[in-house]
Order: C-alpha cells, then structure tokens, then sequence
C-alpha cells in the first residue's frame, strides 16, 4: 500500500536524500480518489471509514482501491479522520446554531409578553 | 521859589515817592506774581494730584474687574505723572503685550498637539511588544542553495512567513496556493518586486530537503524562499513564531507520516516585529489588501525599506 504509482523502487527520494512529495498532478489524482470514495460512503451512510473499514471495503471496494493506490497510507488515514472531525463539527455548530435560535426565540416571546 | 521849591519838592517827592513806590511795586508784583504762580502752581498739582492718584486707582479697580485696556491708560495720560509713566513703561506696549499673549498660546497649544502625538507614538510602539502577541525572533536556518539564513535577512522588507511540509495532504497547498495569488496582488499594487519577501519554513527537516522544497514551491511560486535547517534548528524557529512543533526527532527520511502544524502566515514589519497574522479564513483579496495597508503606512511614515 502506499505510494503505488511512485513507490517502486527510489523514484520518491530525492538525490540530496530527502523525500520527494506529491507533487500538484498526484495530489489532484489523490483528492479525486477521496472525493470519489467519500461519495460512496455517503451512498451507503458510512461515517467512519476506519471504525466501519470492513463495510467500506466491502461496499465501495472499487473506489477504496483507487483511493488508497492514489494517496499514501497517511494520507489515507488522515482523510478518513478528517471526515469524521468535519462531521462532527459540523453537527456541534448546527446545534449551537439551533440552541441559539431557540434561546432567541424563548427570550422574544418572554420579552413581548413583559412589554 | 518857594513854589518851583515846594514844586521841585513835591516832584521830587513825588519821583522820590514814585521812585520809592515804583520798585517796590514792581517788587511787590513781581514777588506776588512769583507767589501766585507758586500757589496756582501748587493748587494746579495739588489739584490734580488726588486726580491721578484717582486715575490710578480707577486703573487698578477696572484691571482687577479684567476690563483692563492699555488704550484707555494712554488717553487719559494728559499730566506729567501719567506721561512720565507711560513712557517708563518702555517698549511694553498694548501691541507687545498682544503678540507676547498671541505667541503663548501659541506655544502653548502647540506643545499640547505635539505631545498629544508623540504619546500616540509612544503606546504604537509600546504595543508593538506588549499588545501583541510576541511572534517571531532569531533563527539560523539554510537557504535553498545552502547558504545561511537568519532573521536578520528579513529586515528591511514585508515577510509573509509560513511553516509547512511538503508532504502535507490538503490545507498546505491550498494555503500556497493562496500565498502566490498574494505574492502577486502585493507586487502588482507596489509595483516593486523586492519589497515583499514570501519565507516557507519547513516543519518537517528530514524529508523536506532543499531539492525536494526547491521542486515543491516552484509549483506554487518561484518567489517563495524555502528554508530548512536541522531538526534543532527548526524546533527552534517554530518555538520562536509560536508554531506548534510534533515532528518525531527520530523520523527517517523514508517514512510516512504527517506532521501537525500552525496554519496561519505570519506578516511581519521591515523592523522584524510581527504585525498580522493570516489565516484560512482570509481569501487572497482580504489578506493582500491588510498587506498593502500595512505597506502604505510603512512608507507614509517614510520609515526604511531594503528595495535591493
């Protein structure tokens, strides 16, 4: 796993001996992978690519394939996290959000009725 | 003869007794003459001498009420004490006194403006190191040709530095993308290509080499200068500019693993001193429009730029 299309043999080290990263056409080909994959979980109600790994697998074996071939192993992982992060987060500001408005609207009322 | 004698007599009694009389009289005229002047002169000053106290009493009184005029003094300065007191007044006239009050508050104001502006001036830079948070300092790192680099080099311009690593999965090049797109926004609008100097600071040393940086950044922006430096060395400018730091120490350059890091750029004055920080929510308009303002009030306050 890993870096398919570079990991073959030392074409991902540079000759000073550092590592050669992703550059814009491999990071653009590794987003797709995740767009594409992270789309199939929507399909299937799959939050968790990592907790429900064997149901992705299982669901979306094409897309996960190609995701993975497509990014590094830490990538792979940190997309997956970064799903599940984003998801939350967004659920906690959307419940702010609607506590706020409730508490808003509970103050107006209380407000109308006093005046 | 008894008469011309008696005549004689009586004309010469009479001159004798004119004679007598006339420098007697004359005498006597000339001595009340002299008198009465004496007198009329001693009534005229006694006269008018409670008038003058009078006058001078008035002056006082009308000055003491701050209806004081010099002009009034002047006309009414007909006796001799008066003229004699004016004139000894010397060069203080209603015209100095005018100008020497004038002039005062003048001054004074000015000092009051003044001071007001250097107070101003005063807590500007006082909150330069203690308003804000204190983000930046020394560092020793290498360029990408392998030549030093410190904190020196970036005085004298506007740097915009961001900490990265070339193996960053998605918020680094989009926030590199960004930095070109302000790399040329601030050099279209001051028409000047040295005065902006955008610095990516690797975070992650092992793997991020010159050549492999070299490769990276010319993809965003061939003006962006990568530095990189050792593991210490770059520890060491993250700790500086306040940038969370968790590359593990032992990494090997072929291993895969990401690194956790600050996301924001750091603008920092042509003195070193950071002014504002850039983050995910400024698109390439706001962040370079914040840049210019700061570029502007730099050069109206025609402090120095290296424009080498």
């Amino acid at each position: 796993m890993g870096w398919l299309p570079w990991s073959s043999g030392d074409s991902n080290k540079a000759s000073d001996g550092g590592r050669i990263a992703p550059d814009r056409t491999s990071r653009a080909r590794c987003w797709e992978g995740r767009d594409a994959f992270f789309s199939c979980l929507d399909r299937n109600d799959i939050l968790d690519g990592i907790k429900d790994d064997k149901e992705a697998r299982r669901k979306c074996a094409k897309e996960v394939q190609e995701f993975e071939a497509a990014c590094s192993q830490t990538w792979v992982k940190y997309f997956k996290e970064k799903r599940v992060m984003e998801y939350n987060r967004d659920k906690t500001i959307e419940r702010i959000k609607k506590e706020d408005a409730d508490k808003m609207k509970e103050l107006k009322t209380q407000g109308w009725k006093s005046s | 003869m008894p008469s011309s004698k008696l005549a004689t007599g009586l004309f010469s009694r009479a001159t004798r007794h004119l004679s007598d009389i006339g420098p007697i009289r004359s005498q006597n005229i000339l001595s009340s003459l002299r008198i009465t002047t004496q007198s009329q002169c001693r009534a005229y000053t006694q006269s008018q001498r409670p008038r003058c106290t009078q006058n001078i009493q008035n002056m006082l009184s009308a000055r003491s009420c701050n209806q004081f005029s010099t002009s009034a003094f002047r006309a009414k300065g007909r006796t001799m004490g008066q003229i004699k007191q004016r004139n000894s007044t010397g060069p203080f006239s209603w015209k100095a006194a005018l100008l020497f009050i004038l002039t005062g508050a003048g001054m004074v104001i000015y000092f009051r403006v003044e001071k007001a502006r250097l107070e101003r001036k005063r807590i500007a830079e006082m909150s330069k190191g203690v308003g804000k948070p204190k983000v930046g300092g020394p560092f020793v790192l290498k360029d990408l040709d392998g030549k030093e680099f410190t904190a020196e080099d970036l005085k004298g311009k506007y740097s915009f530095v961001y900490f990265g690593f070339t193996h960053c999965p998605d918020i680094c090049p989009d926030e590199l993308d960004k930095m070109a797109e302000i790399i040329e926004k601030v050099k279209e609008s001051t028409k000047d290509e040295k005065l902006f100097l955008p610095v990516f600071i690797t975070c992650d040393p092992a793997r991020d080499t010159p050549e492999v940086l070299r490769a990276y950044l010319q993809e965003f922006h061939p003006g962006i200068v990568g530095l990189t430096g050792t593991y210490e060395q770059v520890k060491n400018v993250c700790k500086q500019y306040r940038v969370y730091f968790s590359t593990p120490r032992d990494a090997k350059p072929g291993e895969d693993y990401l690194v956790d890091h600050s996301i924001y750029f750091y603008l920092m004055d042509p003195d070193n001193d950071f002014v504002e920080c850039i983050g995910r929510q400024d698109t390439p308009e706001s962040a370079s429009k914040v840049i210019l303002e700061h570029i502007n009030d730099w050069k109206r306050e025609g402090r120095p730029l290296k424009t080498e």
